[in-house]
């Protein structure tokens, strides 16, 4: 039942569920929303916890979503540290940690994801997701101790880089040849590479962990063994080896699971295959309008406007999520933006200068259709690529990388 | 005044309030704003913002 009465309960006040909350109401929602954070904290934006926060370039009251006065302003109910345990779909109950049921016409599940460990039990590694770890990885750093990053897709990348501008000796161990191996093709990779080179951060590629233990002699350091043999040996090592979607929840309601990509498999309108029950944000896994089939994204942008979309169609205004994904990273003070699929790309052309850090990757299908771009400092190119990624328009390839020739004038349909 | 909302990050920018912080002072009008002003959070282009009403 989606329509302007009765009682959304949104579990997970990350940036989809705290969308979510607003769009149902903006769209005309006019009863009861309840917004559960198993966090402490006000709503607060996740991705300056490997950027600004863990540099301490802002505090905690600079990174909020929304000011605590609007879920007040819009009657959103924020119940902050406390988490949804189980729910009983035919009651259409959820169970809350501090003893309490709570009913619902409509639920959400935003639930988001938690960091992958390499290994059960505690390492002595530490991992980053939540505003609280910024902090305490902020406060290790304090005496600029050496630190070892395990894993350099985007967020061990940007806290290797981070704990390197602060002063830290910095090592970052990757499994693939290359940083961000899922995000950017090998020249991008490389690119990355030679910035970190240059940065004075030791990039070991090719590095397979196998364990991550606490130093038998000193337990203050934290050994990272590695498969051939090696080992490093550090004050504060950090492990990043990716996100797995938080479904516990989702078990507890019976809605059909996503084996292949993880999460919760929802249709174009946020709908799980439970009925009035929804997901949303980096959990749901949700047809892929571009391309066909489905996908899973890991980016605040997705999370922000697909949290949106699904609020709306909770509050009966039914428009399908079509948006393009698209994302960013900081490191050394460039901004990277990719947006589209460019891992699933056939050709190359690149428009400006990789050394220079000023240029934009253009990703393309065989048959000269755009799928992806990734830029550095350019992000008109890139809000054109997103455009025609998501119109499936076809560039002239042998044109592209001309910067005399203006880039519209390389649309051939 | 108007209110503009990256439609990437979230990052809002209130005409009333300006962004001193990159020499806008309170007051500055959105299309005084340069066109190659990038948003400060998430390096999105100008054009990325849309006019946005404020719940
Ligand atoms: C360190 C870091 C840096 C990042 N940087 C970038 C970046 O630069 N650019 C970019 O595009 N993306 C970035 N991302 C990704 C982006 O932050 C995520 O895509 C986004 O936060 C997902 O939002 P979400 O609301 O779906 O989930 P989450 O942000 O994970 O929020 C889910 C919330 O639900 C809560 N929850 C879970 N279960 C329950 C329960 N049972 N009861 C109550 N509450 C519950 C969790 O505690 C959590 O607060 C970054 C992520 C991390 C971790
Ligand atoms: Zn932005």
């Amino acid at each position: 039942m989606s329509g302007t009465n009765g009682r959304i309960v949104v579990v997970g006040a990350g940036v989809a569920g705290v969308s979510a909350a607003g769009a149902a109401r903006l769209a005309g929602y006019e009863g009861e929303i309840v917004l559960l954070g198993g966090e402490d904290a006000l709503p607060y934006r996740r991705p300056t916890v490997s950027k600004e926060l863990v540099r301490g370039d802002k505090g905690p009251d600079e990174v909020r979503i929304k000011p605590a006065s609007w879920y007040e302003k819009n009657a959103i109910d924020l119940r902050t540290g406390v988490r949804a345990e189980s729910v009983d779909p035919t009651a259409r109950e959820v169970r809350l940690s501090d003893g309490s049921t709570l009913g619902y016409d409509q639920l959400l599940l935003a639930t988001g994801g938690r960091p992958r460990r390499l290994a059960a039990g505690d390492s002595g590694a530490v991992t980053l997701r939540e505003i609280g770890d910024a902090d305490l990885l902020r406060e290790r750093l304090d005496g600029r101790p050496d630190v070892v990053v395990v894993g350099a897709g985007l967020i061990g990348s940007e806290i290797a880089a981070s704990a390197r501008q602060l002063g830290c000796d910095v090592t970052l161990l990757e499994t693939a040849p290359l940083p961000m191996p899922r995000v950017l093709p090998a020249d991008l990779g490389r690119m990355y590479a030679d910035w970190h080179a240059a940065e004075g951060t030791e990039l070991h590629a090719d590095v397979r962990v196998r364990a991550i233990r606490p130093d038998a002699d000193d337990p203050s350091l934290t050994v990272v063994e590695a498969d051939d043999g090696r080992t490093w040996t550090a004050p504060v090592v950090v492990e990043a080896v990716g996100m797995t979607p938080d479904v516990e929840l989702a078990r507890t309601v019976g809605v059909r699971l996503d084996d292949e990509l993880g999460g919760v498999q929802v249709d174009e309108l946020g709908r799980t295959s439970v009925p009035d029950v929804f997901a949303a944000g980096d959990v749901a896994s949700m047809p892929d309008l571009v391309r066909g089939g489905r996908h899973r994204v890991e980016h605040w942008q997705n999370a922000q406007n697909h949290g949106a979309a699904v609020g709306r169609a909770m509050a009966g205004v039914e428009k399908p999520f079509d948006e393009v994904p698209w994302c960013w990273s900081d490191q050394y003070g460039g901004t990277l933006q990719i947006t589209g699929w460019p891992e699933s790309s056939h050709t190359i052309v690149v428009r400006g200068d990789l050394d220079a850090h000023d240029f934009t990757a253009f990703y393309l299908d065989a048959e000269g259709i755009l799928l992806g771009a990734v830029g550095l400092g350019r992000p008109r190119e890139i809000r054109s690529a997103r455009g025609w990624i998501g119109e499936r328009r076809r560039l002239d390839t042998t044109r592209l990388g001309d910067e005399s020739v203006a880039l519209e004038e390389t649309l051939v349909s | 005044m108007k209110v503009w909302e990256c439609q990437q990050c979230g990052f809002i920018y209130d005409e009333a309030q300006g962004w001193e912080e990159e020499g806008f002072p309170p007051g500055t009008k959105w299309e005084d704003i340069p066109d190659d002003w990038t948003c400060p959070d998430c390096g999105a282009a100008k054009a990325d913002f849309t006019m946005t009403e404020v719940a």
